[in-house]
């Protein structure tokens, strides 16, 4: 009896097809024939079976709801409208049967009656759709933007937001784990598809576990399913999340398995686990990448940049999404003042200028401080002695300089260490390095003054 | 006329009529032919392959295979230099250190741990046979290092190991070729070459791949480690010599003059103008290109490989010998060629295929020899590299094909008269240095007896990932068009290492 109700059940979604099919016929045939009335034998007919078709597709529709253990509250409206469905369909049969003649049912007018009736069976079987194949199944593949527009909730993913202020505040469930767990996992696994009999939208039905059991053992991650699964090879066949969904990552897995091995606390703060800062690193807003200027700039204009090519200079785009340029006169060791006018068509632009090896003197330091968004800047082997670098304090995003083989002398390294924002400088090789004073302090600048050695040793000489 | 006129009618009727139905489709046979055959080079389209989002001006490329194009992602680094050594060194008397390897000298290697796996000459049940070196924890990382290696002690905290490394070859030739090419098999290009090919060469007088051989002995796979498979073939590898001519026919042939030479290439290119001014083709303009280099490179070429005018501090710091080829002339000359604008140097460096047959490869005797070939000149390098500035800018890379075995080699299941170890792809060690990596940074552990990766193990595509994630290229998103289907260096593995990324 009860492989006959699984079976019979199972049938539900073919089944409801014919009564679809039958009634919307109907509805169709009866505007067709709103004026000549010439189908009125066959229309009660349509509308008969139509009935008994809804009927069959009622009960196997119930048979299919205790047979598949879906909530009440899931199928509630489909399985009272689908009812509805019958009877209505019913209805219409009197309406239309000549032997019947109910007086007040006769007075409603035909097309409203269908009308009503074809938005109740759009809606009827919109939503058995519904349960079928889940809530998004006809909104999916629209593009996130026009879903956006049209205000569809697409999954929701819940940020984990820890700083170096609040992490040991937070919650380590709520705030950590759940979210993990959420963008993650409980895209399958929640109330709707409940994959595997599992859901782990709250930790309710995280420690209800699943049709295989608890997936948590206490105080032990290796033993617990939850985190086995995620750390299997992403080709076994239990690999959670299966191989083409979105992985989590390492950190996220060790997390849930730290969480776990403590005896997986729902209501504690980081700082009562007493679980280390390393673990929630990643979680941590990553520091962007601060080397460039944080700024929009229009791009280059294209005829500058060939006009500079055309010179035999390098210029790239640091990346191709943006708009500031690394020069190099490597190609042009006779580059000298004078040609720098012509980088002045791309003064914002430029970060990276690399002039090692060329020309250039003292004087055109001045006019370096003219490319406001200067990052790094490459003096190498020239005759730069530093008399002027003190003008460079202009430039707020110079970061390093790169003063190696030039004549830099030491009488300018104040100037140098004036520089507010300078974090680097290479000076090996030059007066500077050799025989000038050493910086003492630490401070915000870190001078590489080079001349490592790397003296010989006993063992050099060794031959085994 | 008339009658002349006439026959050349004639002629030409004759001809037509001569041509037979089977002439016809026997024609056509073979034009179906080469339609088919035109199909076949698709690969070489070379407007097909313009990098995803790496769009750049038509002519760049066209008229310079070797312009320089900016990376998808931002970058400090710009170059590399590769050090492998080849024939696999044993991870286990360098930078793997297992005491407890030491403890089980001499005892027979488990059971379960030969079972199912291959070895190229050990047989029957090989004994293990402890570390041959003394091993110390240096610097702030407190990483372990052998003696073997005093004076790379002394950078320790510049570099990121990589302790659980593994591969699935197990012989040389088809190692070193995985190593390189992503694939153990002849036909794929090579790091350098997809690199060279992704951001150009900076200097137009030097090639932007460049590979240094020392140990007496180029790699087992041959040139194809520096090949360039189904790329372009000007993005392969230019091998040069630290012995004669830095690259082989540089020299002008006797009694040719520099003048007659350029007054030859100025001739060929002529011709080759007039040409292009007919025909519009780009490749024309390439090989315009190709030749103004070449003669540039004649003379830049035996500059840069001089090392004869560096000053004498740097030299002994290497440990150069100049005249000879030597992984230290080499080092020097990696930091000479990436400082003017070289993209990719590769050195290899033969004779660390340790397996214990004769003086020269026992790990307690020859391997201690080559260790001291390499301390000096990679420590060296990474220290000059780094007063230059040109640190944050060079990756460096080093490593071997392989690993070696824990247990002792017994070649034919006899016992050897040297100490010596088998090839072993299941866990060795590598690292990197430079731009992008964590300083100080060790990834990845092996068991008690370094036999395999029991935590971040990484794969030879992992490591792909990884330096042209540094390089600012995604790994996934970086292919080449070729018989019909997108490459990439990783085929379709690898995952970036993010633990040793700065």
């Amino acid at each position: 009896m009860e492989v006959l109700k699984q079976l019979l059940g199972r049938l539900h979604p073919i089944l409801v097809h014919l009564p679809i099919g039958f009634l919307i016929l109907g509805l169709l045939l009866i505007w067709h024939d709103r004026r000549k009335k010439e189908l009125s034998k066959v229309l009660p007919l349509i509308f008969l079976w139509g009935f008994i078709s809804a009927l069959l597709a009622c009960i196997t529709g119930y048979l299919q709801y205790l047979g598949e253990g879906y909530a009440f509250e899931t199928v509630k409206w489909h399985l009272w409208l689908g009812m509805g469905t019958a009877l209505f369909s019913l209805m219409i049969y009197v309406r239309l049967a000549p032997a019947w003649s109910l007086n007040w049912l006769q007075k409603i007018p035909l097309l409203m009656l269908s009308s009503v009736f074809f938005v109740l069976i759009s809606i009827t079987g919109h939503q058995g759709g519904l349960i079928t194949h889940g809530e998004d199944y006809l909104v999916e593949p629209l593009p996130h933007s026009v879903k956006l527009a049209l205000g569809i909730p697409t999954f929701e993913e819940m940020p984990i937001a820890l700083t170096e202020e609040n992490w040991e505040e937070a919650q380590l469930f709520g705030e950590v784990i759940q979210p993990i767990l959420n963008n993650r996992c409980v895209s399958c696994h929640n109330p709707k598809k409940k994959k595997g009999e599992l859901q782990l939208q709250t930790p309710e039905t995280i420690l209800e576990g699943g049709e295989n059991g608890n997936v948590l053992v206490a105080e032990n991650a290796a033993e617990s399913e939850l985190v086995k699964r995620m750390r299997l090879p992403k080709n076994d066949e239990d690999h959670m999340p299966p191989k083409d969904k979105t992985q989590p990552t390492k950190a996220e897995i060790d997390l849930v398995a730290a969480w776990i091995d403590i005896g997986h606390p729902f209501d504690k703060s980081i700082k009562e686990t007493g679980l280390k800062k390393e673990l929630f690193l990643d979680f941590f807003p990553q520091r962007p990448n601060e080397t460039y200027p944080d700024i929009a700039i229009p791009s280059a204009p294209v005829d500058s940049i060939s006009k500079i090519k055309a010179m035999g200079i390098h210029v790239d785009p640091l990346n191709k999404n943006t708009s500031f340029l690394k020069f190099s006169c490597l190609n042009r060791p006779d580059f000298s003042d004078a040609d720098f006018p012509f980088l002045l068509a791309l003064k914002e632009q430029i970060a990276v200028l690399d002039l090692g090896g060329t020309q250039i003197t003292d004087s055109i330091i001045g006019k370096l401080a003219l490319l406001p968004n200067l990052t790094v800047l490459k003096l190498d082997h020239t005759a730069i002695s530093g008399s002027t670098v003190l003008k460079l304090s202009a430039l707020k995003n110079l970061k390093s300089i790169n003063l190696s083989s030039s004549k830099f002398d030491a009488a300018n390294l104040h100037a140098l260490l004036a520089l507010e924002h300078l974090e680097k400088a290479y000076v090996f090789d030059t007066p500077l390095a050799t025989e000038g004073p050493r910086k003492l302090q630490q401070d915000h600048i870190q001078i590489d003054y080079g001349n490592y050695v790397l003296p010989p040793i006993a063992s050099d000489s060794i031959i085994y | 006329m008339d009658n002349m006129e006439r026959l050349i009618k004639e002629k030409i009727r004759r001809e037509l009529e001569a041509q037979t139905r089977r002439h016809f489709i026997k024609q056509c046979a073979s034009g179906m032919g080469g339609l088919a055959l035109g199909s076949f080079f698709l690969g070489c389209d070379p407007l097909k392959n313009e990098q995803k989002g790496m769009k750049m001006a038509f002519s760049d490329r066209d008229l310079n295979p070797l312009a320089t194009m900016a990376p998808p992602f931002d970058s400090k680094v710009k170059n590399i230099i590769y050090l492998h050594m080849a024939g696999a060194p044993s991870q286990l008397e360098m930078f793997d250190y297992k005491p407890e390897l030491r403890k089980l000298h001499d005892q027979p290697c488990p059971q379960s741990l030969l079972e199912g796996k291959k070895f190229a000459f050990i047989r029957g049940t090989p004994k293990l046979l402890g570390p041959q070196a003394e091993f110390s924890q240096v610097g702030e990382s407190g990483h372990w290092v052998s003696d073997n290696l005093p004076h790379f002690k002394k950078v320790i905290d510049e570099v990121a190991f990589l302790k659980a490394v593994h591969t699935d070859q197990f012989n040389h030739g088809p190692a070193q070729l995985f190593m390189h090419t992503g694939s153990p098999r002849l036909g794929r290009p090579s790091i350098g070459s997809w690199v060279t090919y992704g951001l150009g060469s900076e200097n137009q007088n030097l090639p932007g791949f460049v590979v240094l051989t020392s140990g007496g002995k180029t790699p087992d796979a041959g040139k194809s480690v520096w090949g360039s498979g189904f790329l372009p073939s000007v993005y392969q590898g230019v091998q040069c010599r630290s012995q004669g001519d830095p690259v082989l026919y540089i020299e002008d042939p006797e009694g040719i003059s520099r003048n007659l030479k350029k007054q030859t290439i100025d001739a060929i290119n002529q011709i080759n103008k007039d040409e292009y001014a007919k025909y519009a083709d780009p490749e024309i303009l390439a090989r315009i290109n190709q030749y103004e280099m070449a003669y540039r490179m004649q003379i830049a070429v035996p500059e840069v490989m001089n090392i004869n005018n560096e000053p004498e501090h740097i030299k002994q710091m290497y440990g150069v010998e100049p005249g000879k080829e030597s992984f230290a002339n080499n080092c020097l000359l990696a930091r000479k060629l990436v400082e003017q604008g070289v993209r990719f140097v590769q050195l290899f460096d033969w004779g660390w295929d340790s397996h214990g047959t004769d003086h020269d490869n026992a790990v307690d005797l020859g391997l201690r020899n080559k260790c001291r070939e390499i301390d000096r000149p990679m420590t060296a390098l990474l220290l000059d590299l780094k007063q230059r500035g040109l640190l944050e800018e060079t990756l460096v890379v080093w490593g071997g094909e392989f690993g070696r075995t824990p247990m002792q080699e017994n070649r034919e299941g006899k016992k050897m008269g040297f100490k010596g170890r088998d090839h072993h792809g299941d866990a060795f060690t590598m690292w990197m240095a430079g731009g992008g990596i964590k300083k100080g940074a060790s990834h990845g552990q092996t068991d008690a007896i370094g036999f395999a990766g029991v935590d971040g193990r990484v794969s030879v595509h992992d490591i792909h990932a990884t330096i042209l994630h540094v390089l600012g290229f995604d790994h996934e998103q970086f292919t080449f068009e070729f018989q019909g289907r997108p490459f990439r260096l990783t085929d379709v593995e690898g995952a970036v290492i993010k633990e040793i990324l700065a």
